[in-house]
């Protein structure tokens, strides 16, 4: 099968991410709850996931709270930093892992910036938002149905020109895309543990650059005569038992982006990407490319995405068609009634997968 | 003269991220469950070790940053006593 579809979970994780998760299965116990060997293995393991984490956002390691998805750490981030009501600037291109929370919470949404590519029109469009007041700001680093790269520094500039805390959200560049959460000065990056990062389903992180509010309450292991949460990071977002075995795969497979370099992996997806770009039009379908992209891209035939998308699973090829869980995004780029194919390159990207997609699309018609 | 110390955290955690401080410091340290009757609040992890300057261990886990709770010293006749900072 050619995957293409590392945007919505990486398929092919390195073997040792197997190994480690294996590893832990046989070998660890509840986390953070007793002193004997494989309780002390199980803090271990998830103390490795912590440090190799704190390693590639640029934090410390008990700023790395567990997550069970990116859409998880999104949901803590967002609680915190919004109260119900509240003015709240986002791109055009978020995910309703971000839209839903704030309509939930009932937040006045300002949408800044909804040129494709146009990085610009983003920077203007969210002073102008940012002017006018607002709690909090909430920002993608990339689009997940375009591959647009969002112009993260000038944003987080700006936030912290005016003191309004944001959260990023790194559900399509973690592991692809350097990010200094201490650079940036966010507040919080959420991200998945699944995608760029190569661990598996039902993982995830929240980095935490100030005191969160808890989503779940419970145990911690810590402090269990006091009903209030710990005021300490990570335990206040870690109640109950901890996914040992996942954390301990999520683990590997940071070590195995930290030694080959985020930079690395995404040169080697964009050169498919740019092939691709290149393949699809000569076809005459509608792509939607330009600067600043990472390893994503849209197209559009003549026929129903999904008809095009499914077409192509029974030729091995698996790509994502509809509106991406983004329908902000889509009426960002006009695409709402369509909604689009895309495809998406991961960290084994090669030559065989792009050649062998635009074999298999015949035209305008796939 | 080196004495055993115990140094309690409130998290596993910071714990851990102690353990790692002073291993790279070359200082050597189990991760423990810190007694139940040095943590009031119960439940918790400590680090047990060897030194005869724990100052210089305080001091090194205070620039790190890193939050402890209590620093106990056990004495000739193993009964623990609390060092007050």
């Amino acid at each position: 099968m050619i995957y293409l579809d590392s945007g919505a979970t990486s398929f092919r994780k390195p073997p040792q991410v197997l190994r480690a998760m294996e590893q832990a299965m046989k070998t660890c116990a509840s986390p953070g709850r007793g002193g004997y060997g494989p309780a002390m293995e199980a803090v271990r393991q998830v103390y490795g996931c912590r440090e190799e984490a704190a390693a590639l956002f640029d934090c410390l390691p008990e700023q790395v709270a567990l997550t069970t998805s990116c859409t998880h750490g999104l949901n803590i981030a967002i609680r915190t930093l919004v109260k119900p009501g509240a003015r709240v600037v986002i791109s055009g291109f978020e995910h309703n892992a971000v839209t839903r929370p704030l309509h939930a919470l009932g937040a006045k949404v300002t949408v800044a910036g909804r040129r494709l590519f146009d990085w610009e029109d983003t920077v203007s469009q969210f002073r102008k938002a940012l002017d006018q007041g607002a709690e909090a700001a909430v920002f993608t680093h990339v689009s997940n149905v375009f591959g647009y790269i969002l112009p993260i520094e000038e944003l987080a500039q700006l936030c912290r020109e005016r003191k309004v805390p944001f959260v990023l959200d790194g559900a399509q560049s973690a592991g692809a895309l350097p990010i200094s959460v201490k650079q940036l000065g966010a507040d919080f990056l959420a991200v998945p543990g699944h995608k760029g990062l190569l661990g598996p389903q039902g993982t995830g992180l929240l980095i935490c650059r100030r005191l969160p509010e808890p989503l779940l309450y419970g145990g911690t292991g810590s402090a269990s005569r006091d009903q209030e949460m710990p005021q300490e990071l990570p335990d206040r977002l870690e109640a109950g038992t901890l996914n040992v075995p996942g954390y301990a795969g999520l683990a590997e497979g940071i070590r195995f982006i930290r030694r080959i370099g985020p930079e690395r992996i995404l040169a080697q997806e964009h050169r498919q990407l740019e092939r691709c770009v290149e393949g699809l039009k000569k076809k005459g379908l509608r792509v939607f490319s330009g600067p600043h992209q990472a390893a994503t891209v849209s197209f559009l035939g003549e026929e129903d995405c999904e008809e095009t998308a499914q077409r192509l699973a029974e030729k091995g090829i698996a790509v994502r068609a509809g509106l991406h869980c983004a329908p902000l995004a889509h009426e960002s780029a006009g695409t709402i009634e369509t909604g689009t194919v895309r495809v998406s390159f991961g960290h084994d990207a090669h030559d065989g997968q792009t050649e062998g997609l635009l074999r298999a699309l015949k035209g305008r018609e796939a | 003269m080196k004495n055993a110390y115990y140094i309690t955290f409130r998290s596993v955690t910071f714990a851990q991220r102690g353990e790692r401080v002073l291993r790279e410091a070359g200082v050597r340290c189990t991760l423990l469950r810190t007694p139940r009757w040095m943590e009031a609040q119960g439940c918790g992890y400590a680090l047990r070790l060897w030194t005869a300057d724990v100052e210089e261990i305080l001091a090194a886990l205070q620039r790190e940053q890193i939050p402890m709770r209590k620093v106990y010293r056990q004495n000739r006749d193993g009964g623990m006593e609390e060092l007050i900072r």
